[in-house]
């Protein structure tokens, strides 16, 4: 496979807990890191805000329906 | 015949031999001479055993992680240094232990969590292990065969065949597009099949489609949200198939029960992804998947031919979608095609049984009420509907989706109950789907403040007080008791998956944990997640009951007199179409209204 994300069948999550002062900055920072990360396609799935910051859960979709998707590539690779 | 093997077993931890107890016990069945010593023996000491024993085989465990390291590889060496290394067999199990640590350290097999008794027993026998050889031998279910329909409740079953009568002697002669289109396309399939050119009959059919579905057909246009899928990619997907299933096995998630059946939906709008996203389901444990097909299906007249993606929610259902999504299903895999609220319900019960389908979706009343197709149009097509699902011997549920518009529960059970049983009067074979929700019927009335458990359970208690049929709960369950949070929406899920075991149900739709998610597609690791949480449900529950309050029993009753009364008035209106316009089976107030899709479509035929 050209590239690893092409084993992933849809979406990339990451979740994580986030130390921020409320759930606006918590999203915020979660967006930057999967932008980072190199994702595209990106939404905050979940984000809940209490005392020392957020539980978040982040997605980055790979391929959606319709796409070519890596994991479905032959063993030639095309 | 497997030789005796002389195996030694030694916990290298202070505490834990729970694992090696299991192993020795299996290995003892088995016919092998096992010696276990105590936790907490040093490594020289088991080497000592070994020797003593002659032992060919050595199965060494360890929980903790500290220390582990260098306490395995310490044994290996003093192995090596005792000249056994070479002339047994040794293993290291345990919740620290993984294979590939074990193999670097040098033992020639390790088991991490997960592993089975079997596995080791397989080691020490120096048998490969297959996943298979211990899988759980899986049956294909039939939801229907262990029920007679038979009615505890003379006055509404005598309401129900009023209602039957009226609704068969209303449908007489009287015909629709989706009718003729289904009759086409029966006879396109039989053209096919005997190898002939269905050109003529496709034309015929076109004529009945709307312009977006006729074009495909004049002019090779497809619908603007489709593509064709090329030839390397179904090449390709034939390729992910064929690798696929050689590893696949058919795991069961009931634990000591026998049902219920768990079903997942999909509907991706790829048939690619589909299948990606049905053997996740299927190895995870699924029983059997539904098929989604877009909103806009339901509400455009004909179908189109061809491998074809959709890029939105829900997977366009044509003759060759179908056949390829069936080719990639376990033969343990029941198969759902939903047929149930739109202007190709006929259609699609044709197609679905051609395809190998083995169940189907139809309701008159909810695609009328909840669904957006005209009630007139809908009842014709119903009719027709229910009468080939009759002749093709495939059984369909009854679901009460309109609960979710806010229809009361016990008028969405009237609804199901007549179109069940005008399937018993057409040789059709109904399951029942009452909703296991929070609807807004139950939050306007706080029926769930207390618990999730009483009203659900009250739902079942009223519909076995009336007849002897099938019930799948669904669709899903826990409907809007889900969160975003793929804990708690987990969790919902499986409380619900739990109950409805409790209830004896025959089949149960579960959510992915992206149920509550609005902002994207549902993707498939979040499938894996309500089913694990499923089977770790069934896996607590067992064969114990979960006991609802005195709630329930008095719920119960409310609901089923409020069905009689609902039934009464339908039959006293005498015209079931009449019925759907005029609210008895759901107002506007309720959040019920008559669809407009296919309104003024409804034509008599000559005889």
């Amino acid at each position: 496979m050209a590239h690893c994300l092409d084993s992933i069948i849809d979406a990339l999550d990451v979740e994580t807990f986030v130390v921020a002062k409320d759930e606006n900055e918590a999203k915020e920072v979660i967006k930057k890191i999967m932008t980072e990360m190199g994702l595209k396609d990106i939404d905050v799935v979940y984000c809940q805000h209490l005392g020392p910051g957020a539980r978040v859960r982040a997605r980055g979709y790979i391929f959606r329906a319709g796409d070519k998707y890596g994991w479905l590539k032959g063993a030639d690779g095309k | 015949m497997t030789v005796s093997k002389k195996v030694v077993l030694a916990p290298m931890d202070p505490v834990h031999d729970i694992g090696l107890k299991m192993i020795r016990r299996a290995l003892n069945e088995a016919g092998h001479q096992t010696w276990l010593y105590p936790p907490d023996y040093s490594a020289q000491e088991i080497i000592n055993a070994i020797i003593e024993h002659k032992a060919d085989t050595v199965l060494v465990s360890r929980t903790l992680g500290y220390g582990v390291e260098e306490l395995l590889a310490r044994f290996v060496d003093l192995l090596d240094a005792a000249g056994l290394r070479e002339k047994i067999r040794v293993a290291v199990g345990g919740m620290a232990i993984r294979p590939e640590f074990a193999a670097e350290l040098g033992f020639d097999a390790g088991f991490g969590p997960g592993t089975t008794v079997e596995e080791a027993v397989a080691f020490v026998e120096g048998r490969e292990y297959t996943l298979a050889e211990y899988a759980t031998q899986k049956k294909r279910y039939d939801l229907t065969s262990d029920y007679h329909y038979t009615f505890h409740h003379a006055n509404i079953k005598k309401l129900l065949d009023q209602i039957a009568g009226q609704i068969l002697s209303w449908s007489q002669g009287k015909s629709s597009p989706g009718i003729g289109r289904a009759l086409l396309r029966q006879a396109i399939i039989e053209e096919n099949q005997a190898g002939k050119d269905a050109a003529s009959l496709k034309k015929e059919y076109a004529r009945l489609c709307d312009e977006v579905i006729s074009n495909y057909y004049t002019k090779g246009t497809l619908h603007p949200q489709t593509r064709r899928l090329e030839k390397s990619e179904l090449d390709a997907l034939s390729d992910y198939l064929k690798l696929t299933n050689s590893r696949m096995r058919a795991i069961d998630l009931r634990h000591t029960r026998s049902k219920p059946a768990v079903f997942v939906q999909y509907g991706t709008g790829c048939p690619s992804l589909d299948i990606g996203h049905i053997k996740v389901a299927e190895a995870w444990g699924a029983d059997g998947v539904v098929h989604f097909d877009p909103s806009w299906g339901a509400r455009t007249e004909g179908f189109m031919e061809g491998y074809q993606t959709h890029q939105e929610d829900g997977s366009v259902i044509t003759p060759e979608n179908l056949q390829c999504i069936k080719s990639s299903l376990l033969d343990t895999t029941l198969w759902q095609v939903r047929a149930h609220r739109g202007v190709n319900t006929p259609e699609t019960v044709v197609l679905a049984a051609n395809a190998g389908a083995d169940l189907t979706k139809i309701n008159i009343v909810y695609g009328s009420l909840g669904g957006g197709t005209d009630p007139e149009r809908l009842l014709v097509d119903g009719v027709q509907s229910i009468k080939f699902a009759a002749g093709y011997n495939m059984p369909f549920d009854v679901v009460t989706n309109e609960e979710l518009s806010g229809v009361p529960a016990h008028k969405a059970f009237a609804g199901m109950l007549i179109v069940a049983n005008l399937a018993l009067q057409l040789g059709a074979q109904p399951i029942l789907q009452p909703l296991f929700c929070n609807s807004p019927e139950v939050m306007i009335n706080g029926y769930m403040n207390d618990n999730y458990i009483d009203f659900n359970i009250a739902k079942i208690l009223a519909l076995r007080e009336i007849v002897d049929a099938p019930i799948w709960p669904g669709a899903p369950i826990g409907f809007l008791t889900q969160t975003e949070e793929r804990v708690q929406s987990s969790v919902s899920t499986c409380l619900h998956a739990a109950l409805a075991a409790s209830c004896g149900v025959e089949a149960i739709s579960i959510a992915s944990s992206d149920e509550a998610y609005s902002g994207g597609p549902i993707a498939a690791a979040s499938r894996v997640d309500t089913l694990k949480a499923v089977k770790e449900s069934f896996r607590f529950l067992g064969k114990a009951k979960i006991a609802p309050t005195e709630q329930a029993a008095q719920w119960s009753q409310e609901i089923l007199s409020g069905i009689e009364k609902v039934l009464a008035q339908v039959a006293q209106e005498g015209d079931f179409a009449q019925s759907l316009y005029k609210g008895l089976l759901g107002t506007r107030e309720d959040g019920a209204y008559p669809g407009r899709a296919g309104r003024g479509t409804v034509y008599k035929v000559h005889a």
